[in-house]
């Protein structure tokens, strides 16, 4: 059985930030697909996930601070809150995924994913309106920006992620979370 | 997918490139910070100058500077058109229907066209003239100082180098999986835009467990010879910074004193 080590898990974080570079670039021929699609925050949710809240962190920091450097996008001039989010969703989904035991894994995979992906977008929503936008980003533009424009993008992470993390674990490249379900 | 990333490693023996990376990494995030406090179109010529000199110094050229510029070219064009229609409706110069085109939106275009294309040339530059493991341990020294909140920097630097590694072979990856969904019949060519995305969603699956795959083995790899995330690591010594990288920092720091106090 593959137990997660610091080792491990440090290479599943570095893979998940390389991530975060190489799978906007698949879904660049959609226009527009970063703000419909959120490929950047899949493999940062996953991180968070698997490897914990410190990793899910250190990725939604450093994943789409790659994506800029490398790609150039996000653009430089939105990246501070694309790094906010991205570090709450990981550190989030990192924590709930510590808390929450129901005893089944999906549910604890929804639970938490939810949560972090709520998360996020409160913390952020508050970050543009207090810090990088004040004045200028207001309950409307929050909606639209992240809950209806995004629609696509929320209802790929519900059915992906959690499959994701599932096939995963039958592959045997990550640990089952709970051996009765082996 | 085909094409490199703007922003690969070019070699070279230009200054820049001679600088040591953490002096690199500390001078561009003074440079972002005078870019962000820029407000005046004196502010902005001199950043203009300045980048110029920049790439001048840095020998890369033009075109390879502004290479991540011309890719994002539609992008600013569109951020550019909404300013100008929708950023000032109090004094528009013409209203029709939602459009109200006005000096302020005008004026706001250029400030977040300007701001962004200032920042994709120097980080462009960054990138450019420094080697990426050179540039992960240079990132390592300036991580130090968390050592003091008890932040494992050795491993987040190892974890941002093993990052750097794995992008040019899952961008591989990634072409491989999407011509063998090309070759059982995936339309990414279509001009429908949900063909489009239907093509690109069965990437996503095989994309995530060749990944995890190679992780997997990398990371066994490296227990196997006895790699450990506990123990103190060799690290490239910098040195002190030279003359031309003082002279470098105090060009930046002044450069953001003058974007905050007068320009």
């Amino acid at each position: 059985m593959n137990k997660m080590t610091t080792v491990k898990k440090s290479i599943i974080t570095a893979v998940c930030i390389a991530l975060c570079v190489v799978l906007p670039q698949a879904f660049h021929a959609i226009p527009n697909a970063g703000s419909i699609y959120l490929p950047m925050h899949i493999p940062v949710l996953l991180c968070g996930l698997i490897c914990g809240w410190q990793y899910g962190l250190l990725c939604g920091l450093a994943g789409p601070l790659f994506s800029t450097l490398i790609t150039a996008m996000p653009p430089m001039a939105y990246l501070p809150p694309m790094m906010v989010e991205c570090a709450v969703y990981g550190c989030v989904a990192g924590l709930m995924m510590k808390l929450v035991h129901t005893g089944k894994v999906y549910a604890d995979l929804y639970i938490s994913l939810v949560a972090a992906m709520l998360a996020g977008r409160v913390i952020a929503g508050i970050a543009k309106a207090v810090i990088f936008m004040p004045g200028k980003f207001g309950m409307a533009m929050w909606t639209t920006s992240y809950f209806v424009t995004a629609l696509p993008g929320i209802v790929i992470q519900l059915v992906i992620l959690p499959t994701l993390v599932f096939a995963l674990m039958k592959a045997r490249l990550i640990p089952l979370r709970y051996s009765k379900e082996a | 997918m085909n094409q490199l990333p703007t922003g690969m490693y070019q070699p070279g023996t230009s200054v820049v490139h001679q600088m040591k990376a953490n002096i690199k990494i500390f001078c561009f995030l003074i440079l972002t910070g005078a870019v962000l406090m820029a407000e005046t179109i004196w502010g902005y010529a001199v950043l203009v100058l300045f980048s110029g000199c920049l790439i001048y110094f840095s020998k890369i050229g033009l075109q390879t500077a502004l290479s991540s510029v011309r890719r994002l070219i539609w992008f600013l064009i569109i951020i550019f058109v909404m300013n100008l229609c929708f950023y000032g409706p109090e004094n528009p110069w013409i209203k029709i229907g939602i459009f109200a085109p006005s000096y302020e939106g005008l004026m706001q275009g250029v400030h977040i066209a300007v701001r962004v294309i200032l920042m994709m040339v120097i980080g462009n530059v960054l990138m450019v003239t420094t080697a990426p493991l050179v540039l992960t341990e240079g990132m390592e020294t300036l991580l130090l100082p968390l050592k003091l909140f008890r932040i494992p920097t050795e491993q987040i630097a190892m974890i941002l180098s093993v990052a750097m590694q794995f992008i040019p072979t899952l961008f591989e990856e990634a072409d491989m999986i999407k011509k063998a969904q090309i070759a059982r019949g995936a339309r990414f060519d279509s001009k429908k835009l949900l063909d489009k995305a239907g093509a690109v969603m069965p990437l996503v699956v095989p994309i995530f467990l060749a990944a995890f795959k190679r992780a997997d083995e990398l990371s066994l790899a490296m227990e196997a010879r006895g790699y450990r995330t506990d123990m103190a690591r060799g690290q490239r010594k910098f040195g002190m910074p030279t003359g031309f990288e003082w002279l470098a920092i105090i060009t930046c720091s002044i450069l953001c004193i003058l974007q905050i106090l007068c320009l």
